[in-house]
């Protein structure tokens, strides 16, 4: 089950660990990054803060707000994780956008969801992990141009999206977070556009329940 | 790039990461989630990841040559692969694959 963030984290993990390379930091830079931060998107704006040379405050609030996404997938697992034990804070921890994705779109009996969801969580860190100590390595030995493979992160959300919208009951929410996404991507402040975007989606979804809820 | 520096902003990294992640639990503890929690826990994380998608092309310049053109086409290969074969890897690897020679190779 967790085969396709395999896939996506291997290959990701590798763009992230060559882009690591590239920038000159140590190889071992990528594995301590993705053990403590564990955070795809959020590793490459490092990767870009670094190269601008900002400060380290800088870092700190830009990668908040990048990961501030997290929150709302918190906001769905906490009736999830409420009973498990000990473990529930490595899966706090692990949440990213995958794992997430990955346990709203499983279907675990609720007695083995504890240790599956747990399993689920070491993986992908693995996967991550691994994928990005081989890139930062490759790229110091194997010239090659790796220029445009980190679109397999854009392809990931694709296919994420996909996986989620097949599971969804309602149809609309998809919809009107296609039109959030084109307008804000075309018009908001680059910098600004994932928080700003995520408010209207959940703004719109609060706002408008009944609607979005009649006539699937 | 000084080792302080680089250690510095990853631990600040790793702590306001697993920040964003641990707020809903402190917060949300005791109580037992209303109607309203789970409508959002069913429908928001579609959201999220799709807005994520036109997130990752934000800097994408489309006024100017070659127009997103890669982009677009990297996307909609995903998209039509991941819903006729329904296989992470493929839509994936075929996406970036095409991606990377639309950039290096033909829109140059």
């Amino acid at each position: 089950m967790t085969i396709p963030v395999l896939m996506g984290y291997i290959p990701l993990g590798m763009a992230f660990g060559l882009l690591l390379s590239q920038l000159l930091i140590p190889w071992y830079y990528a594995f301590f990054m993705s053990l403590f931060i564990f955070a795809g998107a959020g590793q490459f704006l490092a990767l870009g803060l670094f190269a601008s040379q900002a400060t380290i405050l800088e870092i700190g609030v830009a990668t908040f707000l990048l990961n501030l996404r997290h929150t709302f997938y918190g906001l769905s697992m906490v009736s999830t994780f409420k009973n498990f034990s000990w473990k529930k804070h490595y899966m706090i921890f692990g949440l990213t956008d995958e794992t997430f994705a990955l346990l709203k779109t499983n279907d675990i009996a609720d007695e083995h969801k504890e240790n599956a969801y747990f399993i689920i969580t070491a993986l992908n860190q693995s996967y991550w992990i691994l994928g990005s100590v081989i890139g930062a390595v490759l790229g110091n030995i194997v010239p090659f141009d790796y220029r445009g493979i980190e679109f397999s992160l854009t392809a990931l959300f694709v296919v994420l999206s996909i996986d989620l919208y097949n599971k969804s009951k309602l149809h609309k929410p998809f919809l009107i977070s296609l039109i959030i996404g084109l307008v804000g991507m075309l018009s908001f402040p680059s910098s600004k556009m994932l928080i700003l975007s995520l408010s209207i989606a959940a703004i719109i979804l609060i706002l408008f329940k009944k609607v979005l809820e009649d006539g699937n | 790039m000084e080792t302080s520096y680089l250690i510095g902003a990853i631990s600040l990294a790793a702590f306001v990461t697993y920040v964003t992640r641990i707020i809903p639990f402190l917060f949300f503890r005791k109580k037992e989630p209303s109607a309203i929690i789970k409508y959002i826990e069913w429908n928001m994380p579609v959201m999220i990841m799709v807005i994520l998608v036109f997130y990752a092309l934000k800097d994408v310049q489309w006024e100017v040559y070659p127009y997103g053109i890669a982009e677009i086409v990297g996307v909609l290969i995903a998209t039509f692969v991941h819903v006729k074969f329904k296989n992470a890897l493929l839509s994936i690897f075929l996406a970036t694959f095409t991606y990377m020679i639309l950039i290096q190779k033909v829109l140059v």
